[in-house]
C-alpha cells in the first residue's frame, strides 16, 4: 500500500544520546507493528515522535515501558546496552527512563502536594513521619522552575487538566533527578485531551524539561506544536521509521507529506448534505460539549456515514451525545423527526436509536451472564406475557440471532466472557438490532476483532443500512471508513472540517485531513 | 515471562486462544461440576456424619429435631432469601437483622399492649418492613450513598429505637395462641415456618426468573454502566430490591414471634451474619458465580445442621461464630480461586 518508502537518513550527532534504539522489530501473530526501528533522542533536546494511527507509536513506547517485549534491536540509555526484548518496567524505571502517560496516574482526591511527592522517595523523620514542611519546600521549587501556579493544598481534581498534565510531568522529571544518570523523559500525547490554548502550557513545560537537561521523547500529532516544541523529529509510516534527525527547516506540508506519503492538497468545503428526497433520520444542529464545537451534520435513512478524527478530536462524546450518554452543552438533536432532550437515554432509545459504545466489555456486556440474556438485554419485557417469561421462546430468538450474526458459540447458555472477543461484538450488535433501530451509532465496532469476524461485522453494519437504517460509524481505522462508508465526515479539534463521499474516500486522504490545520501556537 | 505468552496476549490475536480452548473448555467443565456440587456433599457428609457418630446417633436423626431446626432455620432462610434480592443487583443489605427484629416488637406490642388481632398485627410488621425497606432504597437508589454505610447506618438507629421502645424488656403478655401455633405445630408433617419459606422461596424463583425486573435486577448487578446504556432505570430497580428485602424482613420478624411467642428486643442482630453468610455461601453452589435459591438454601441447612450436630456433640457454644466465619471466608476464597482458573482457561 502507498507509494515506495524513501527513507530519509538525517545523521544526528551520534555521540551523547541519551537513548538510543536500534534495528527495533516488533510482529504481533505475524503481522509487523514496528519494523527495523532506530532513533537518538539527545539530552537537552525535545525529540517529537509522529506517525499517522497504527503506524507504531505505541508500540515503540510501549515496548520502551517494557509493557511490549521487542522481537529483535536494542536499546541502549546512559552507555548501558540492553536487548529491546529484555526491557522491564523496572528496568526501564532504574534506568531513568520516566514515562507520562496520557492517563497520567495522578490521585484526583488528593492534595497538589502529595500528587507531587508520589514516586519521589518522601523525605522523613526517622523513617516514620512524613516531613511535609520539606515536601512542600522541594514541590514549591519545582513549581516555581516550572512555572506551575498551583495552590498545594488544593485537591488535584480542581485545578485545570493543562496544569494536572504539567505537575505529573514535574514529578516524573523530578524522579530521574535524583540519581545521577542522563534523565530521559517520554511524554506521550500529553496534550491530547486539551484544548489547544492549554497545550501550549504543555509544550512550553516540555521544552524547559529539556533545557534543565533532560531528553524528551514527545509523541504527538498536532503538527503545529511539534513544529514549535521539536528540535529533533522522528517519523513512522506503518511501522517503518520514514525520518529521524534535527526539525530543520522543516514545514507542515513536508512533515505531512511524511507522515501520510504524499503531498498535502486543499480540505475540501463541508458542503451542507445534497437534498435527497428521504427525510433525514438524523439531524444534529449547533451541538456543543467536551470537545466539540458547532457540529452539524445529517444521516438519511439507507447511508452508513463514517467519522473520522484524531484521539482526542471529539468522535466518541459525538456519538454519546447524540445517544443521550452525555449531556451536550448546547446545540439540538432530532432524531426521526423526535428531539432528544440533553442526556435523555430513553429518549434516544425510543426514539429509535442505538448505540455501541467504544469500551465494549466495559460498558456493553454482562459479563457474569450468557449469551442468551446478553441478547435479550434490551427486550426482555417482549417476553413477558401470562405473568411470566416465556424462556423457550427467548431460547429461539438467541438461537436465530446466534445463526443471523454467525456467532460462534456452542449454545446459547454458554457464559458470554467464553466467547472471541470478535463474537462477543456480534452479540452486542444483534441485540442492538432487534430494536429495529432507525438509527445506529457504532463506536468502534471492529477494534480488537480478528480479521473474520471483522468482515462479517462490516457485512451486518451494510445489510442494517439496506435494512433502511441510518449509520453513523466512528472509527480510528481509516481503512475501514474508506471502505465502509458511502460518506465520511472528519473531526478535528472538535469540529467538522471536511466531508467525502464516495467514490472520492481514500485512507490517505482521511489522515491528511484528520490533523488540524488551524492550529496557531501562541 | 516467554515472547509466545505476550504474542498471545498482544491485541489483534485472536487465534492462539481459539486453538487452546477446547482442551481448557473440558478441565473448566470438570472443576465447574466439581465446585457446583461440592457444598451438597459436603451437606449429605455432614448428615451421615452425626447420623453414624455415637455421640449423636441418639437424637440427630430423629424427627423431632429434624423438625426443630427446620422451623427455626425457615426464619433465617426467609431473611436470607430477602437479602439475596439486593445482593443480585449488587448492593448490600446489611439492615435485614434488625428490620426483622422491629417487626417482631411491632407485631408483639400491637397484640400485646393495643389488643389488635392477628391479622391485623402480623400487618404492622410486614408494613414496618417494607417502610425500612424503602428508606433504604431512598438512600442507596436516589441519594447514591455507599449500600453498606447507608443500611449500616438505618441498622443502627432501628437497634436504638427498638430500645427506646421496649426499655429492654421482652414482650410477654397476651401473645396470641394462634400465632405460636404456626410457629410449633406443623401441617402435613411439615413446620408451618417450612411452609411459609418454601412460598417465600418459589416467589423471589419467579421474581427474579420469571419477570422482566428480576431480570433487570441480574443486568443492573452485572454491568450497572451496560444496563444504563441498553435504557434501564437503574434508581427504580434498586429501589425496588431494597423494598422486597425489607418486606421478607418484616415476614421473617412475624414467624420470629411465632417460634419464641414473645417479642425480645435482643433478637434480630443475631440473624445477620447467617443471612448474609448464606447467600455469598450459595453464590459457590449449584450455580457457581451467581446467588442462587438453591445455593441459598442448601448453605442455610448445611449451615444449620452442621451446628447442630456439633451442639448434639457437645461441642461448646463459641463453635457458632468461628464456623460461620469459617464457613464464609473458605467459600468465598474457594469460589474465587476458581472463578480466577475458569477465566484464564478461557
Amino acid at each position: 500500500m502507498g507509494p515506495a518508502l524513501t527513507v530519509t537518513q538525517v545523521e544526528a550527532p551520534a555521540a551523547g544520546a541519551a537513548l538510543r534504539l536500534r534495528g527495533v522489530s516488533k510482529a504481533f501473530a505475524g503481522v509487523p507493528a514496528l519494523i527495523d526501528a532506530s532513533l537518538d533522542v539527545r539530552p537537552g533536546k525535545v525529540h517529537c515522535l509522529v506517525g499517522a494511527n497504527g503506524s507504531g507509536k505505541s508500540t515503540l513506547i510501549k515496548i520502551l515501558a517494557g509493557v511490549y517485549q521487542a522481537d529483535q534491536g536494542t536499546l541502549s540509555v546512559g552507555g548501558r546496552t540492553i536487548a529491546a526484548g529484555a526491557i522491564t518496567p523496572g528496568w526501564a524505571r532504574d534506568e531513568g527512563l520516566s514515562f507520562v502517560h496520557q492517563d497520567l496516574a495522578i490521585f484526583p482526591t488528593m492534595t497538589v502536594a502529595e500528587n507531587f511527592a508520589i514516586g519521589t522517595s518522601y523525605p522523613t523523620v526517622a523513617g516514620v513521619k512524613i516531613r511535609w514542611s520539606e515536601v512542600n519546600a522541594r514541590c514549591e521549587e519545582a513549581f516555581e522552575k516550572f512555572h506551575i501556579r498551583a495552590p498545594l493544598d488544593a485537591p488535584l481534581a480542581a485545578i485545570s487538566a493543562a496544569q494536572r498534565t504539567m505537575i505529573a510531568i514535574a514529578r516524573a522529571h523530578q524522579a530521574q533527578g535524583e540519581d545521577a544518570g542522563a534523565p530521559v523523559l517520554i511524554l506521550d500525547e500529553p496534550t491530547a485531551s486539551l484544548p489547544p490554548s492549554e497545550a501550549q502550557f504543555v509544550l512550553d513545560m516540555a521544552r524547559r524539561c529539556a533545557d534543565d537537561g533532560g531528553a524528551v521523547l514527545f509523541v504527538g500529532h498536532r503538527l503545529d506544536e511539534i513544529l514549535f516544541v521539536a528540535d529533533d523529529v522522528t517519523v513512522l509510516r506503518d511501522g517503518r521509521v520514514v525520518r529521524s534527525g534535527p526539525l530543520g527547516g522543516m514545514t507542515k506540508a513536508d512533515l505531512v507529506e511524511q507522515i501520510v506519503g504524499r503531498e498535502l492538497e486543499q480540505p475540501p468545503v463541508p458542503q451542507a448534505a445534497a437534498t435527497d428526497a428521504t427525510e433525514p433520520v438524523l439531524t444534529v444542529s449547533g451541538l456543543a460539549g467536551g470537545p466539540l464545537h458547532d457540529v452539524a451534520l445529517e444521516v438519511r435513512p439507507g447511508e452508513v456515514v463514517g467519522i473520522a478524527g484524531l484521539v482526542g478530536s471529539g468522535r466518541s462524546r459525538l456519538l454519546k451525545a447524540i445517544a443521550g450518554v452525555v449531556p451536550q452543552r448546547a446545540g439540538s438533536v432530532h432524531v426521526a423527526g423526535s428531539e432528544i432532550a440533553r442526556g435523555d437515554i430513553l429518549a434516544a432509545i425510543r426514539a429509535g436509536v442505538a448505540y455501541l459504545p467504544e469500551n465494549r466489555d466495559a460498558d456493553a456486556i454482562f459479563g457474569q451472564l450468557d449469551v442468551r440474556e446478553n441478547l435479550s438485554a434490551t427486550d426482555v419485557g417482549r417476553f413477558w406475557r401470562g405473568l411470566r417469561l416465556r424462556h423457550s421462546e427467548e431460547a429461539a430468538d438467541a438461537q436465530q440471532s446466534i445463526a443471523d450474526f454467525l456467532i460462534r458459540t456452542s449454545s446459547d447458555r454458554q457464559p458470554i466472557m467464553t466467547l472471541s472477543g470478535g463474537n462477543r461484538q456480534k452479540v452486542v450488535i444483534a441485540r442492538l438490532m432487534r430494536t429495529a433501530p432507525k438509527l445506529l451509532l457504532l463506536d468502534e465496532p471492529t477494534q480488537g476483532v480478528d480479521v473474520g469476524a471483522r468482515h462479517e461485522l462490516h457485512r451486518l453494519i451494510r445489510a442494517a443500512a439496506d435494512g433502511g437504517a441510518g449509520v453513523l460509524l466512528a472509527s480510528s481505522d481509516l481503512e475501514e471508513l474508506a471502505t465502509n462508508c458511502d460518506r465520511v465526515l472528519v473531526l478535528a479539534s472538535g469540529g467538522i472540517v471536511a466531508e467525502l463521499r464516495q467514490p472520492e474516500i481514500d485512507a490517505s486522504r482521511l489522515a491528511r485531513l484528520s490533523f488540524p490545520h488551524d492550529l496557531e501556537p501562541t | 515471562m516467554t515472547l509466545t505468552d505476550t504474542t498471545e496476549r498482544a491485541p489483534s490475536s485472536d487465534q492462539p486462544q481459539t486453538r487452546r480452548r477446547r482442551p481448557s473448555l473440558e478441565r473448566a467443565t470438570v472443576l465447574w461440576n466439581l465446585e457446583r456440587f461440592m457444598l451438597l456433599g459436603l451437606f449429605a457428609a455432614v448428615l451421615v456424619l452425626f447420623t453414624v457418630l455415637p455421640s449423636t446417633a441418639a437424637t440427630f436423626p430423629t424427627a423431632q429435631n429434624i423438625r426443630n431446626v427446620l422451623s427455626n432455620e425457615s426464619v433465617v432462610a426467609i431473611l436470607a432469601l430477602g437479602s439475596m434480592v439486593p445482593l443480585v443487583v449488587g448492593q448490600f443489605d446489611v439492615s435485614v437483622g434488625a428490620t426483622a427484629g422491629m417487626a417482631q416488637i411491632a407485631v408483639a406490642a400491637t397484640m400485646s399492649k393495643h389488643g389488635w388481632a392477628l391479622v391485623p398485627a402480623i400487618c404492622s410488621g410486614l408494613v414496618i418492613g417494607t417502610v425500612v425497606g424503602a428508606i433504604n432504597g431512598f438512600l442507596v437508589a436516589k441519594a447514591r450513598i455507599n449500600a453498606l454505610i447507608g443500611t449500616l447506618g438505618v441498622m443502627t438507629i432501628i437497634i436504638g429505637l427498638v430500645q427506646l421502645y421496649t426499655s429492654g424488656a421482652t414482650i410477654v403478655t397476651n401473645i396470641s395462641p394462634n400465632i405460636v401455633k404456626l410457629g410449633s405445630g406443623t401441617w402435613l408433617g411439615i413446620p408451618p415456618t417450612t411452609w411459609i419459606l418454601i412460598g417465600v422461596a418459589l416467589f423471589v424463583a419467579y421474581l427474579l426468573g420469571q419477570t422482566p425486573l428480576g431480570r433487570h435486577m441480574h443486568f443492573v448487578g452485572s454491568n450497572p454502566t451496560a444496563a444504563r446504556l441498553v435504557g434501564l432505570r437503574i434508581d427504580t430497580i434498586v429501589f425496588r430490591a431494597f423494598v422486597i428485602s425489607g418486606f421478607f424482613a418484616g415476614l421473617a420478624g412475624a414467624l420470629i414471634v411465632a417460634r419464641n411467642g414473645n417479642g425480645d428486643p435482643s433478637n434480630g442482630s443475631n440473624y445477620l451474619l447467617p443471612a448474609l453468610t448464606a447467600p455469598f455461601l450459595g453464590a459457590t453452589a449449584i450455580r457457581p458465580g451467581r446467588f442462587n435459591i438453591p445455593g441459598t438454601l442448601l448453605a442455610i441447612f448445611f449451615l444449620a445442621f452442621t451446628i447442630n450436630g456439633l451442639n448434639l456433640a457437645g461441642v461448646a457454644d463459641w463453635i457458632n461464630n468461628v464456623f460461620y466465619g469459617s464457613a464464609l471466608v473458605i467459600a468465598v476464597t474457594l469460589s474465587a480461586i476458581v472463578a480466577r482458573h475458569r477465566a484464564e482457561s478461557t
